[in-house]
């Protein structure tokens, strides 16, 4: 009687578990988010919301997964907010052409409308600044090199931001 | 934006959807089966589809086709995709991230999931997408009409976001929007948005924010479809006027009376809800508090941008404006061999939908756009520095692009159409939105370790003037940022020699301070290096901030590295003080020209040349004087506070 008892015990615990395993698995597969960062309009602190973030898919490499992850979180970033919420914006037309994964490092090249800012820190360090933070929020990605149209600049043209090196959010 | 009572009659996906299916069946119906392409009407444009599939009988379209592609275009969109990849990412004109993933049925639409009825597939270096929910994506349905089929842009979603008494109603669709009012009383506001359809939720009850109600109802053809916005208004309630920004976009603000006037506001507005931010205010505008303001100076209306067309001539090429109404400009050409011009037309909403369209020489390309809520931004790629003249004409404004190109082609300029407008008349004011908790995303820069430099010349200070030479920084009306950051340097220099102190600039006129067209880093290092080598107690750069409008305004001191703190708020403090501009407080960013300073060092951006009320400051030779004044107070105090044998090397 006893071992009957002890019988049910396991198996309940054995059900309980399973349930607990697949209930968060499948929850892990449809529920990630990204946040998107953008900077506010006093220059300097930031504003956000959130995207879902794609499960790695059959077939799909972790490697390929983080790129496409870094990517959508790229194009998100210089998408921006929607259009009724005041933000820094990067100039209007630009795009992600691409964006490379290495180790910890994602290269970000931004189309060449990015070059076209009006002068002044301000709209510079606010575009970065949501960029960086949107991208090292990605998991496994803590720096962003940036590239305009496949070229490292040093800063933008008549640019005041170091662009040469990675960002990480600490720069900001 | 939680704490914000928001009420969102967003119906579009549970009524779309189903109405979407079956007037997207009808029209493929007309195509046999097996067809290879399809054709639809797209304001009144035929666009066809020729890359197109089936998978489980559930149309799919090819990324890659020419159709889609244009449409695309026309919608102001952008794709990110390659052959080989995955995902195929789409930037709609909202701005809006569409986000399909082969292999996947779920796909995003901005921070909404939905799930198609089949997943997109890879075939032959195309990714296929269903055509249904792609459309959905875009607030356009297919629609039956006679033997055709058009694509007709729907009215997506409208949102009531109330919090307390106030409440703001924003439109958006699949097209431009343009709302008027065709009908207002004490209790009602008709608005009527031209060229969309709606599948939206025809009654809502709202009751906050000066709202009763609103009803949803359609009218037109299918062609030329209508729909109106009928509001119910509170007792007392109050509306902003209709602004509209030539975007997708539409929105408008209400005020309640008072609280009173809804039983239910107050449950669903808890009185510990952040206020919602004050709308941009134009020129006759109400304000959010429901107090009219006095009336505004007589000024008219934004200028109207139609079409904007391209000839050729004998000698190159003419670009006609057409623009109704009064309006300032101003354009810029970027020097050679970056061959590109641009005009911004102020106080302009566009009437047409963007565009970007390639074009025979001397143009290479020609982009039409709102680039922000009051501007218009014309923007041309040239074959080189062509000589090019900007006038206003009879129907709006003439830009002549001539095939002879000469060396110093002129690199700015302004104007103006009808009436001249002064640009703190046209400019919308803008209100900054307060700070919000970082959350998890919050900034967690490090101090490094303490600096260890010892300046070899104590005494010494050197001064930067930002820009100069071939790169004069931002401009406004002709006033440069380098002339000013010039003078404003060279004040300080005389007030800080007078106090004892020893001063070096970096420049002493407009020159480059490497050589002139130099790259960015031989410019900005031989600034640093002046310091480095005289081993200097500080730098100080002079700046001139700039933005696409002109709502941001006052003095910002940047800073990199740890022991650049002090001596930034100490400045900061005493500027905004002193010269009475808005403290925007010091920021952490990575400049190059205070990273790579040796000594503790600093880039003031004095003020906004982009800003009405800054720009006058700017151009006075009284506040410069005050800036330097205030700028000189701070390394002061800051040396006073940390003079160098007590910081353990500064």
């Amino acid at each position: 009687m006893r071992r009957i008892a002890l019988l049910v015990v396991v198996l309940a615990l054995v059900a309980a578990g399973s349930w607990w395993f697949f209930a968060h698995r499948a929850q892990g597969n449809g529920t990630e988010s990204l946040t998107v960062y953008y900077t506010k309009m006093d220059g300097t602190s930031m504003g956000s919301w959130n995207v879902s973030m794609r499960p790695q898919q059959p077939g799909e490499s972790s490697a390929e997964h983080l790129k496409n992850m870094a990517l959508y979180a790229a194009v998100q970033s210089a998408a921006g907010p929607p259009s009724d919420v005041e933000a820094i914006r990067f100039p209007p037309g630009t795009h992600i052409n691409t964006v490379s994964v290495n180790g910890s490092t994602a290269t970000v090249d931004l189309s060449h409308e990015v070059t076209q800012q009006v002068g002044g820190t301000f709209g510079e360090n606010g575009e970065f600044k949501g960029l960086v933070y949107t991208l090292t929020g990605v998991p496994g990605i803590n720096a962003v090199q940036v590239t305009v149209d496949g070229q490292k600049l040093e800063t933008l043209p008549g640019g005041h931001v170091e662009l040469d090196q990675p960002l990480h959010r600490s720069d900001f | 934006m939680n704490s914000i009572n928001r009420f969102i009659a967003r119906i579009f996906r549970g009524v779309f959807p189903g109405a979407l299916a079956m007037a997207f069946a009808l029209g493929s119906a007309t195509l046999p089966a097996g067809a290879a392409s399809a054709t639809y009407l797209y304001q009144n444009q035929q666009i066809v589809f020729s890359h197109l599939a089936s998978s489980n009988g559930v149309t799919m379209i090819g990324i890659q086709d020419p159709g889609l592609r244009g449409l695309l275009k026309t919608l102001g969109a952008i794709v990110t995709w390659r052959p080989g990849r995955r995902y195929v990412l789409i930037t709609t004109a909202e701005p809006e991230v569409i986000s399909f993933a082969v292999g996947d049925r779920n796909y995003d639409v901005g921070p909404v999931t939905s799930q198609a009825s089949v997943a997109p597939f890879a075939r032959a270096d195309d990714v296929y997408l269903p055509l249904d929910a792609l459309l959905r994506a875009l607030y356009l349905a297919p629609k039956p009409d006679g033997s055709r089929t058009v694509l007709q842009p729907q009215l997506g979603s409208i949102d009531v976001r109330a919090a307390g008494t106030r409440a703001k109603l924003v439109a958006h669709a699949g097209a431009p929007l343009a709302a008027r009012v065709v009908s207002e009383s004490a209790n009602r506001i008709v608005y009527e948005f031209d060229g969309v359809g709606s599948t939206l939720e025809r009654h809502r009850t709202i009751d906050a924010g000066g709202i009763r109600s609103l009803e949803v109802t359609t009218s037109g053809s299918i062609a030329a479809p209508k729909t109106l916005v009928t509001i119910s208004l509170a007792s007392g309630a109050t509306h902003g006027r209709v602004h509209n920004s030539g975007g997708n976009d539409f929105e408008v603000a209400f005020t309640g009376a008072s609280s009173g006037a809804y039983p239910n506001a107050v449950a669903r507005a808890p009185a510990s809800a952040t206020p919602m931010p004050a709308p941009s205010l134009t020129p006759g505008a109400s304000t959010v508090s429901g107090v009219q303001p006095s009336a505004p100076p007589a000024v008219a209306g934004p200028a109207q941008v139609g079409a904007v067309t391209v000839a050729q001539t004998s000698n190159g090429s003419t670009v006609a404006v057409a623009i109704s109404g009064n309006a300032t400009y101003q354009w810029h050409r970027l020097r050679a061999p970056d061959n590109r011009f641009w005009i911004d037309i102020q106080n302009a909403q566009l009437t047409v939908p963007p565009s970007v369209q390639a074009e025979v020489n001397p143009l290479l390309s020609l982009r039409v756009r709102q680039n922000d809520p009051t501007t218009v931004r014309i923007a041309l790629s040239l074959v080189g520095q062509n000589v090019l003249a900007v006038s206003p004409s009879a129907t709006g404004l003439s830009i002549t692009v001539d095939n002879q190109q000469v060396a110093d082609a002129a690199h700015e300029g302004s104007g103006s159409i009808g009436a001249v407008l002064s640009v703190s008349e046209a400019a919308p004011a803008v209100t900054p939105v307060p700070p919000e908790d970082y959350g998890q995303g919050s900034p967690s820069w490090k101090f490094g370790p303490q600096s260890t430099y010892v300046p070899t010349n104590p005494k010494l200070i050197v001064i930067d003037p930002g820009h100069g030479g071939s790169d004069p920084g931002s401009e406004r009306n002709g006033t440069k940022e380098a002339t000013l950051t010039l003078d404003m340097a060279k004040r300080l220099r005389d007030i800080l020699i007078a106090r004892g102190w020893q001063v070096k600039m970096t420049r002493t006129t407009d020159v480059d301070v490497y050589q002139p067209n130099d790259s960015a880093r031989d410019e900005l290092q031989a600034r640093d290096n002046i310091a480095n080598d005289a081993g200097a107690r500080l730098l100080v750069s002079i700046h001139v901030n700039a933005f696409i409008n002109s709502g941001p305004h006052g003095t910002t001191t940047y800073y990199s590295k740890p022991e650049d703190v002090p001596l930034a708020q100490y400045v900061e403090r005493d500027v905004a003080t002193d010269a009475g501009t808005k403290d925007d407080g010091t920021v952490k960013s990575h400049l190059y020209v205070t990273l790579h300073a040796d000594m503790p060092a600093v880039l003031i951006e004095t003020a906004f040349l982009s800003n009405p009320d800054d720009y006058a400051l700017l151009v006075s030779p009284a506040w410069r004087q005050k800036v330097a004044q205030a700028i000189a107070d701070g390394i002061d105090q800051y040396t006073q506070q940390y003079p160098v044998q007590s910081t353990g090397g500064q």
